[in-house]
């Protein structure tokens, strides 16, 4: 009856959806791009493309990159993994136990995702100037828990809250032990929820600038604060800039892509159930 | 004049994929031609995912229809609004407006309509006391119960004076009292307003106790469209048979024999014999397999110089009201209804009777009901 | 097999009082109802048998011994919950197999196996061990529920509304079939339900729950004939009891029941009844409610003698049989009526009580005064007991 009208409308919202795809994706298309060309091709005017791999050779091999990479590493999973060993026996609790002032509690933990972090970062660095955290992976891995536990928390909460209260007591009666209900049961149930919030927070700690700037940089230099060397104060290198950029979104983009299915339902279960 | 038509009404949803050779399984809703009388109530029957639903929201508008035709009334409504239809909407889900007390729900739909205020403030001043909301017209709607916010969804769909009253499922989530309390309420004020009703159920009883007919539907299809006494009694087959009634009505696999001159009912791995009624030999023959089926009422307990077989009792429910008695056929319950005061234990002995007059035949393959000759 | 006691437990949720001194006995494999509206208590007399909710208050014996400190998992007990709580990860198999696979009640496999396999096919579920919770309908999951429970040979079964979510033909058969399977438990059964059938149908004993404490305790046939107050008596039946207010008047010996229906005064004698004339007597009954249950109550359509008018409010199928309301101003009158009569609403109608079958109760306290009967009635439900 009205087919002609239909097909009209998806074609309109498929149009749509392709500007928007163009315009989400074109910065990280452009950025590959320069990232395969030589720094003289990289401000002309007209598009002129000779792809080389000069510029990976030079980053990859003659520079300290990869130990950059290892340190982003060391600091952002060392962080989720704290998170995880902390944060699931916290959202735990408060799932399922009632005591004083829990939802203040809550709130306060999810609050500190709300402050920038350039309002924190200066008094961190002070006290860890006295402390001797400054320039330490450990000092980093803690500061990065302000980044992920919060996360960690709300979105395997929400895990909990979903696996009904009887089934821990049907495995009581059952003859079971807490902690093998725990393990047993519990665990298996919330392991979609934790590895997506584990994976989120792992890309989020990655990404993080701000913090590993301040607080850190001659010892450690995790990559994202890494790349600003390839900005010399002469010239800016931006095909070997380029180059660390991209290698450096690898990871995140592959946990992204191992993730994409629960990332939906995990974070808007944290967001639904406050 | 008729209140209601359908004619040879189809439904199917479009499906996501292009598997055009699919479309004969996917109807919602299959040819379904029905005719409701001025002022009759018809209550839509059947399991949950049966298509019922479907055809109340094609009638409201709420869903295209594939094919087929709607009238309500004299007009063809296939094209109109649902605004444009003039029914009444009264749905599961108490959808009210928070904001608006009772009143203002209420008067709602007449205030967007632009009817002048003391028109509106006389009509909902006489709907309220037959729904009885009376007093509860300056209240919040939050702060009703699940009865209160029923009773003023309904007031709201009928206080448009519509010349057709849509009802889907509105007393599911009400508990055991005052869904028979409402039950009662809603019966008395369709026939005081006397408006052609459309009530949509799962629950037989509900069918039962309130409609003046009743059509059941399974899988998209109208199975029979009769009066509740006509449904119970005469089922044409043994979907409408085993649906309607509680306990459901027993239906057994059985084998006819032929024992000198006489029919009897046999079943696999049971002594129970059953003389087939007179009416039936034009269609029976010995060794004929088909199924009987016979209400719990049906079944008897003889008294002690009874002919009935003997059976052992497998259980045995004593619920005050009634009693239940269930026996074993081959690996079926055979339950029968008494309200005799005598108790049993499982394992005790009675005398069964049948009223054979009572059974009804189906065939085994397509479970149609398989009639005497006439 | 274990007697279960409990002596005056008490448990209070921040300031709701959920039980207030709860006494029950029951004793080794019987099959026992805890019945009552939602919100009653009833699981949480459960909780606190299985052991997952303390009491503050009172103890709690299996067999003779106080068990209030014991948890859960050591006090052998096996459950039933209402919303099923299956392991959503496990199949049916492994969700039977639990309990048996845990240290404390470790079984070898092969044991498990069979064990698993009889209880599926008690339950007719043979079918369904390979799915996953996810895949079975609410029956189905009734049914798993109910094998987790009888792989075990616990001191109780604990079940609670195991039917509740199921629709009212199926949970009709289910409770059939627990009938039938009852004889074979074998063992102690606590039951909670609030649903008056399967409260009747089910249990060797009743007791009747309301806002945390025990209202009765009973057989069926003893609740139903002799509630203890008008509360129980309207739990018990469907249609519901009709709780008629009135005045007994006594003249010359000879008792009369005067009520007002519809604006009519009506006085119906009361026949005969020695020991029912004595209680009201030794009590000074006077303004009594009287409860009479439905099919107790006769009705005409053209005046009769002894019959008084009204009209009729409503006239409903409730399957088998229909019930007709009659209004009489205050309060209806429901009596049972076959299906099918062509009855108007708002018609006259003509109605009988039959008083020999009535209770009484106090108007002021709502408790049960007597019964006709009451002799013959202890009779015949100590009987049912003995047997």
């Amino acid at each position: 009856m009205n087919n002609g009208k239909k097909r009209l409308g998806y074609a309109a919202q498929n149009v749509l959806l392709i500007v928007y795809a163009v315009f989400a994706l074109f910065p990280l298309i452009w950025m590959l791009i320069i990232s395969l060309k030589s720094d003289a091709q990289v401000f002309t005017t007209t598009f002129v493309f000779t792809p080389t791999l000069a510029n990976y050779k030079e980053v990859l091999l003659r520079s300290d990159y990869t130990s950059y990479m290892i340190d982003s590493l060391i600091i952002s999973g060392g962080a989720v993994v704290v998170s995880v060993l902390v944060g699931v026996p916290a959202a735990y609790a408060l799932a399922r136990y009632n005591f004083h002032r829990k939802e203040d509690l809550a709130f306060q933990i999810l609050s500190f995702k709300f402050a920038p972090e350039i309002l924190v970062v200066l008094p961190l660095f002070m006290i860890y100037q006295k402390l001797g955290l400054y320039d330490t992976y450990l000092g980093l891995i803690w500061v990065y828990q302000l980044i992920s536990m919060p996360l960690l928390i709300w979105v395997v909460r929400g895990y909990f809250e979903d696996i009904s209260v009887e089934i821990e007591y049907a495995a009581q009666v059952d003859g079971y032990t807490w902690y093998q209900i725990f393990f047993k049961m519990l665990v298996p149930l919330i392991k979609p929820g934790l590895v997506s919030a584990a994976l989120l927070a792992f890309i989020f700690a990655w990404n993080s600038f701000t913090f590993p700037l301040i607080l850190a940089g001659r010892d450690i230099q995790p990559i994202t604060v890494a790349i600003t060397k390839y900005l010399g104060t002469d010239t800016a290198h931006y095909g070997q800039l380029a180059v660390a950029a991209t290698v450096s979104a690898v990871p995140a983009m592959i946990f992204a892509l191992c993730i994409q299915k629960h990332l939906v339902r995990g974070l808007s279960f944290g967001a639904v159930k406050g | 004049m008729a209140g209601l038509t359908l004619k040879n009404v189809f439904k199917r949803y479009e499906n996501s994929g292009k598997k055009k050779n699919r479309q004969q399984n996917d109807y919602a809703v299959k040819d379904l031609n029905l005719v409701c009388e001025q002022g009759e109530f018809v209550a839509f029957l059947g399991p949950s995912g049966c298509g019922k639903t479907t055809t109340l929201r094609m009638i409201a508008g709420l869903e295209d229809i594939t094919k087929g035709e709607i009238y309500i009334g004299d007009r063809l409504v296939n094209h109109l609004h649902p605004k444009d239809r003039n029914i009444g909407l009264a749905f599961e889900d108490y959808a009210m407006y928070p904001p608006l007390d009772v009143y203002g729900n209420v008067a709602f739909n007449l205030r967007a309509k632009g009817v002048d205020k003391g028109e509106i403030d006389r009509r909902v001043r006489e709907i309220a006391p037959l729904m009885q909301i009376d007093d509860i017209l300056d209240k919040m709607p939050v702060k009703l119960s699940g009865g209160q916010k029923q009773r003023v969804n309904i007031a709201r769909a009928i206080i448009r004076e519509p010349e057709l009253l849509l009802m889907d499922e509105p007393l599911s989530h009400l508990d055991g009292k005052a869904r028979q309390s409402m039950r009662v309420e809603i019966k008395r004020l369709i026939n005081k307003i006397k408006c052609t009703t459309v009530y949509v159920t799962h629950d037989q009883l509900e069918a039962m106790s309130l409609a003046d007919k009743i059509a059941i539907i399974n899988f998209g299809v109208l199975q029979q469209f009769g009066t509740p006494a006509e449904v119970y009694d005469d089922p044409v087959n043994e979907f409408v048979a085993s649906f309607i009634g509680e306990p459901p009505m027993n239906i057994l696999e059985t084998t006819i024999i032929k024992e000198d001159g006489t029919f009897f009912f046999t079943f696999a791995n049971s002594n129970l014999k059953i003389a087939v009624p007179g009416r039936y030999y034009g269609v029976v023959s010995d060794g004929f397999r088909c199924k009987m089926g016979v209400r719990p009422m049906d079944v008897l307990v003889g008294g002690d110089g009874s002919k009935g077989t003997p059976e052992e009792i497998a259980t045995f429910e004593n619920l005050g009201d009634e009693r239940r008695i269930g026996i074993r056929v081959g690996d079926m319950l055979l339950m029968l209804i008494t309200e005799d005061e005598k108790r049993y234990r499982s394992g005790d002995i009675i005398k069964l009777e049948v009223r054979e007059e009572k059974t009804h035949l189906f065939d085994i393959e397509t479970g149609n009901r398989i009639r005497e000759l006439a | 097999m274990a007697r279960i006691q409990l002596e005056n437990v008490k448990k209070s949720f921040g300031r709701v009082q959920a039980l207030n001194g709860i006494d029950i006995d029951v004793k080794d494999k019987e099959f026992f109802v805890l019945f009552g509206p939602a919100g009653a208590g009833k699981t949480t007399i459960l909780n606190c048998i299985a052991g997952i909710s303390l009491p503050e208050e009172g103890v709690i014996r299996f067999n003779d011994e106080i068990v209030n400190l014991v948890d859960p998992a050591h006090r052998n007990v096996a459950m039933v919950f209402e919303n099923y709580a299956l392991y959503p990860q496990m199949t049916v198999y492994d969700n039977m197999a639990a309990a048996l696979r845990s240290n404390l009640y470790k079984t070898d496999e092969a044991t498990i196996k069979e064990k698993v396999h009889a209880a599926a096919r008690m339950m007719k579920m043979e079918n369904l061990l390979e799915r996953l919770p996810s895949q079975l309908s609410n029956g189905q999951k009734q049914r798993v529920a109910m094998g987790r429970a009888l792989v075990r040979t616990p001191n109780v079964f604990l079940m609670d509304e195991p039917l509740a979510h199921l629709d009212a033909k199926l949970r009709n058969a289910m409770r059939t079939e627990l009938k039938e399977m009852q004889a074979n438990l074998g063992s102690t059964c606590i039951y909670v339900t609030h649903d008056f059938m399967e409260a009747m149908a089910l249990g060797d004993r009743i007791a009747i729950i309301n806002q945390g404490e025990i209202v009765q305790i009973g057989s069926g046939d003893e609740i139903y004939y002799m509630p203890c107050n008008e509360f129980v008596a309207q739990l018990m039946g469907d249609p519901q009891i009709n709780i008629i207010p009135g005045r007994i008047k006594e003249e010359k010996g000879n008792c009369e029941f005067c009520f007002e229906a519809g604006g009519q005064k009506i006085a119906v004698p009361m026949p005969e009844d020695r020991e029912l004339f004595e209680k009201i007597r030794r009590t000074g009954l006077q303004n009594a409610d009287m409860g009479l249950r439905p099919q107790n109550v006769k009705y005409s359509f053209a005046p009769e003698k002894g019959y008084f008018r009204t009209t009729v409010y409503s006239y409903e199928s409730i399957g088998n049989k229909s019930v007709i309301q009659a209004d009489c101003g205050d309060y209806q009158l429901r009596m049972i009526a076959p299906n099918g009569l062509k009855i108007q609403i708002d018609q006259d109608i003509y109605v009988q009580l039959e008083v020999d079958h009535s209770m009484f109760f106090d108007q002021q306290t709502k408790e049960y005064v007597s019964r006709y009967d009451e002799a013959s009635i202890k009779a015949f439900a100590a009987e049912q007991e003995v047997r």
